[in-house]
């Protein structure tokens, strides 16, 4: 359980309910995805998670062989961009309907007309393991009694 | 031998009384036998016709055995297993050419429960692709190679797929590194999971506390056709495949396609070799021949359609393979001509064989589930019966017809050293 980065709880699903709300911070989050820089070195959210837990890496071995492909490329080529000190040329940019679209995996196919909606290639794989975890832990502590 | 009649008759009609199953019924479309004879636990079983002869892919029917008890719409894989334990029960699955069982022993009152667990696997299973990386996969895995290390299953492996080719020629074992999907165990179990094409047996149970559960849990159950599988035809043929650190392995077989008959397992029971009384010598022909440190075993495997019968001689020694495959081939040609005493104590092994089988509960599935699923009156007496009716002609023309079919020859060992089948006088 993480209280603060991106798996822990979260007010999204809250805000994107609330219409009013979610004229108000879309302007706000769509600034802030964009001055994080991620999207400019070509790197999705999700490869934002820490890898170095037990449960990201158990979802980590659970990707289809073509996303592991996909995220290889990524870091490969955001870990270029550093050692340039530079970003990807404009065009090779993710666009946030890019990010959204799991199943959209390479940038140099043409932008997806999708729901411009956050869906996370890993994070629900984390969310699953998790679950697993959890219920192993209440199967380990469980208090059996009987029943007369 | 006259008492000795007398007892297997009585032994007969006490099967045909108290060990009567042939209260088949239709709950939820599914064909439920089951009956209750005291025992300290209940067994139930769901037999599906799903076995690796009318599998759509090499392999996917040892995957879908290997996923029962994996995560359910109900509950994951974990639960099912600590809530079974907690119930003190056994959860089983296994696998046939023809058939799927998967088997819940629980104590007598968790019928519930367990009834519940085995309906959801057939209803409600995800097959989940990391299911079938981290758990199903390795389970596979690891059973074939254990399997095909054993020479005498690697030998009789390989004489199903030169006798049969396709369907009853598919390996049960699945082959590791070819490439299976969760979608492809997935498909295959829409198209077998169904009513109509699974039988479930319970032992120890109440029949009409059975259906009652069966209604509750399966009751959107689909409709399934019975899988396509092309009839069986025997074809025969001889193999050689070497093997190191194990006994040199050679199966002599013969088959025949259609309804098994009561000829062939009263020919297995004349020259199987295994001795009655432990460390004396059996009056089995084949016994006299083979050499020390040699084995024979009488292999009859009968199936829907077509079945296989066959001599499985094992060594340490090729020359010792070579004299007691040589022995066993002489006596096999030699039995057409079997009658009188010889024929009626071949017959008496038989039927002690079939009616002994339903004592445990493996034999019990293996044996009735196959009759049940197929609607027709599931009752004992009438394998026996059918032992009872075996006589000279009928026997000696059976193996005539039986020893006119190319034989099915395997060789698994020193493949250099061991004999070749006109060496043995096939």
């Amino acid at each position: 359980m993480t209280i603060v980065g991106p798996l822990g709880p979260s007010l999204a699903p809250l805000i994107r309910r609330n219409r009013t709300l979610y004229q108000w911070f879309k302007p706000v989050s769509d600034w802030y995805a964009n001055v994080a820089g991620h999207r400019k070195v070509g790197l999705k959210y999700d490869d934002l998670l820490v890898e170095e837990r037990p449960d990201v890496e158990r979802a980590l071995a659970r990707l289809t062989p073509r996303e592991e492909y996909d995220r290889a490329f990524r870091f490969k080529r955001a870990s270029q961009c550093s050692v340039l000190h530079d970003n990807l040329p404009k065009d090779q940019w993710l666009k946030p309907e890019e990010v959204c679209n799991s199943s959209q995996t390479s940038t140099l196919l043409p932008a997806h007309t999708g729901p411009p909606q956050d869906v996370r290639y890993l994070k629900p794989l984390v969310e699953e393991v998790e679950k697993e975890d959890l219920e192993r832990r209440k199967w380990d502590t469980i208090a059996v009694e009987r029943r007369r | 031998m006259l008492a000795a009649r007398a007892s297997a008759a009585r032994a007969a009609s006490r099967i045909a009384r108290t060990r009567n199953f042939a209260t088949v019924v239709d709950s939820a479309g599914v064909k439920v036998a089951a009956a209750d004879n005291g025992e300290a636990t209940s067994a139930v079983t769901f037999i599906v016709k799903a076995g690796s002869r009318f599998e759509s892919k090499p392999g996917v029917a040892h995957a879908l055995k290997n996923y029962a008890f994996k995560s359910t719409d109900k509950r994951s894989s974990l639960g099912t297993v600590r809530e079974a334990e907690l119930y003190g029960g056994v959860l089983s699955s296994s696998l046939s050419r023809e058939h799927l069982a998967i088997t819940a022993e629980f104590l007598r009152g968790d019928e519930a429960f367990f009834v519940d667990v085995l309906s959801s696997y057939l209803t409600s299973t995800k097959f989940t692709r990391y299911e079938l990386t981290e758990l199903v996969g390795p389970t596979c895995e690891a059973e074939t190679s254990a399997a095909l290390s054993n020479p005498a299953t690697h030998a009789v492996e390989l004489a199903h797929a030169l006798a049969f080719r396709n369907g009853l020629g598919n390996s049960i074992f699945a082959t590791p590194g070819h490439h299976l999907t969760a979608d492809d165990v997935r498909a295959y179990a829409q198209s077998v999971f169904g009513s109509g094409n699974v039988a479930v047996l319970g032992t120890g149970i109440d029949p009409a506390a059975l259906e009652k559960l069966l209604e509750k849990s399966l009751g959107k159950f689909a409709a399934a056709a019975s899988p396509a599988s092309s009839t069986s035809k025997y074809f025969g043929g001889e193999t050689r495949v070497d093997a190191h650190g194990a006994p040199e392995t050679v199966f002599i077989g013969f088959g025949t396609s259609g309804a098994p008959s009561a000829e062939l397992a009263v020919l297995a029971a004349h020259l199987d070799p295994t001795p009655s009384v432990k460390w004396s010598k059996s009056t089995s022909p084949i016994a006299a021949g083979i050499p020390e440190g040699s084995s024979v075993q009488a292999v009859y495997l009968p199936y829907s359609d077509a079945s296989l019968f066959g001599l499985l001689v094992q060594g340490s020694t090729t020359a010792a393979v070579k004299e007691a495959g040589k022995a066993a081939v002489a006596a096999l040609q030699a039995a057409g001509n079997l009658k009188g005493e010889e024929l009626q104590k071949a017959i008496a092994k038989a039927k002690f064989t079939a009616a002994s089988a339903v004592d445990g509960r493996d034999g019990l599935i293996s044996s009735l589930g196959p009759k049940i699923l197929s609607g027709t009156s599931a009752s004992l007496s009438e394998a026996v019966s059918s032992l009872e009716k075996v006589d000279a002609s009928a026997f000696s023309k059976a193996s005539a017809s039986l020893l006119k079919t190319k034989p099915t020859f395997v060789a698994v060992g020193d493949v250099k050293s061991l004999p070749y089948a006109d060496e043995l006088g096939l």
